[in-house]
């Protein structure tokens, strides 16, 4: 090593010193900053009584928080905590050869099938239709098999209320049904409700402005209580809660299913 | 002078002490009687459904230890709670966590199936006695009770027009899906059903379902604490959380009565 270098290394450790030197002055300034700051505050008697009252009401704010946590959190957990040893499942094998168990577990398996056989035999094998007044679609079945889907309209869960007491609920009701009627080119009877909607008077039950043509579509279904299953002329509103509590289908899916469901086919609605 | 500031401080000090330490052994005393819970509503439902051997035919009871024979039994026990709700027309829901599926059904057809994401339950139910547990659940639960971040029937109020001027033709509905789905459903014989959305992807949604949840064990909390001072063992509910995607959850919540039936295959 030349001498040269020697003392530039030397120069570079000076250089290193003086950074920490100043590193240290820094720090130095800043401990020294709030030990003043905190000796002037304690030497000042209204500023002892503020950070005081700070320092309680958060520790008091802190308090709370923590014993809500142990209330609503902490203690359910330790319900859940196990206290012993919880039962374990085991293949017994000597058990297993046991006559009486081999009869029981036999008395069991054989009411299993029993009683799945029967469950089965709730689904028809006949056609029947399925739909979902959340998401407005339909499902259609033949043989317990999927056979069409699509969008319908269901009931707007709307109230529509008179100045009177008189007042209606659209929705499409749930449950199961059956198909009691069948109609080709129905004419929709204008229920009161349908002039009260539009602020019309309502007339007689068998006057001719209760009668309108062309409105259900080609078909319709009838699922009891004046629910209908038909067609609709507002086409943009399929897949949405728009009606007064029928179904409505577009053209298609309405042909399909009239020609598949037939009187006493079952409706299920949820 | 001096003297009585002192004087005043630890005086202010004791009652504080005083305060903190109530406190504490009122919150250790909640704790524990909170522990007894699981245990009190054990020996409930052990009283209410628990086997009593024939003395005739006395069953081993190693069978309850045996896996065929115990999952043979839930399979029974399941198919007979949901035979006994198709013998109604209404919509019922049937749990079987056992393939992560939540099925609603009308009188025993099945009319939708979700995929269950999420399963979370008491430990009662897990790792209880399962023959008791099978027993409880071989007829399906009634709910009593529900809370919701959602409708169960949304509706709006339209008033009538007072004549054809006032007639406005129905817009198209406002369909958009805004709401984070979460509820609960209480059922008659203690036990609970939480179903939240799998899907939390926005903040508002989480902050949403942690306040139901917080409402939630505000409620229970306050119940216990009822209980507890009048030296009582709260009531512990065993309890099933499920996460389900959002549609579904919504779906089923929608579908299912107020006073419906649940069928559960543990």
């Amino acid at each position: 090593m030349t001498n040269g270098e020697h003392n530039e290394i030397g120069s570079q450790d000076a250089e290193m010193n003086d950074q920490k030197r100043s590193d240290l002055s820094v720090t130095d300034d800043f401990t020294g900053k709030i030990r003043s700051f905190l000796q002037k505050t304690l030497a000042d008697r209204k500023l002892r009584k503020v950070l005081r009252i700070v320092i309680v009401s958060l520790g008091t704010l802190m308090s709370v928080f923590l014993i809500f946590l142990f209330l609503f959190y902490l203690v359910p957990v330790i319900q859940e905590i196990p206290s012993g040893a919880g039962a374990k499942m085991t293949i017994n094998s000597s058990l297993q050869e046991d006559q009486k168990y081999k009869k029981q577990v036999s008395l069991l398996q054989k009411d299993v099938q029993r009683l799945s056989r029967k469950f089965s035999s709730y689904t028809s094998g006949l056609s029947y239709i399925v739909i979902n007044t959340t998401d407005n679609r339909f499902f259609l079945y033949r043989n317990k098999k999927l056979i069409r889907e699509g969008f319908c309209s269901s009931g707007s869960y709307t109230m529509l209320k008179t100045e009177g007491e008189q007042k209606w609920i659209f929705k499409t009701p749930k449950g199961k049904y059956r198909i009691q009627g069948k109609i080709t080119s129905p004419v929709w009877r204008r229920p009161d409700w349908a002039f009260v909607e539009e602020g019309l008077p309502i007339p007689s039950a068998n006057h001719p402005s209760r009668w309108e043509y062309g409105v259900l579509g080609d078909y319709a279904l009838s699922i009891g209580d004046g629910y209908l299953i038909h067609g609709t002329l507002y086409k943009r509103f399929l897949g949405m809660p728009v009606t007064h509590g029928c179904v409505r289908l577009n053209d298609e899916d309405l042909e399909a299913i009239y020609h598949t469901l037939s009187v006493g086919s079952k409706v299920y609605i949820f | 002078m001096e003297n009585e500031v002192k004087k005043a401080d630890s005086g202010r000090r004791t009652t504080l002490m005083v305060v903190i330490s109530i406190i504490i052994a009122f919150l250790v005393y909640y704790a524990v009687m909170s522990m007894m819970g699981p245990a009190k509503t054990m020996a409930g439902l052990k009283s209410r459904y628990g086997v009593q051997p024939a003395e005739e035919n006395p069953v081993d009871e190693g069978v309850f230890n045996d896996s065929i024979y115990v999952s043979t039994m839930k399979q029974k026990a399941f198919l007979q709670a949901r035979i006994a709700m198709a013998e109604t027309d209404s919509v019922s829901l049937s749990l079987n966590l056992s393939d992560s599926t939540a099925i609603l059904e009308i009188n025993g057809v099945m009319v939708h199936t979700a995929k269950i994401r999420e399963i979370q339950m008491s430990r009662i139910l897990r790792s209880g006695d399962v023959n008791l547990i099978t027993s409880m659940l071989a007829t399906p639960g009634h709910i009593v009770r529900d809370f919701a971040t959602i409708k169960k029937e949304p509706l709006m109020i339209k008033m009538a027009p007072k004549d054809t001027s006032e007639f406005k033709p129905d817009i198209i509905p406002d369909t958009s899906d805004y709401e984070p789905v979460g509820y609960i459903l209480e059922m008659e014989r203690g036990l609970r059903i939480f179903v939240y959305q799998a899907e939390q992807d926005t903040a508002p949604d989480r902050r949403q379902l942690r306040m139901f949840d917080l409402k939630d064990r505000m409620r229970n909390t306050w119940s216990s604490m009822k209980k507890v001072t009048v030296f009582k063992v709260p009531e512990y509910r065993p309890y099933i959380k499920l996460r389900l995607p959002r549609a579904d959850a919504k779906i089923i919540y929608r579908a299912i009565p107020r006073k419906g039936q649940v069928a559960v295959y543990i």
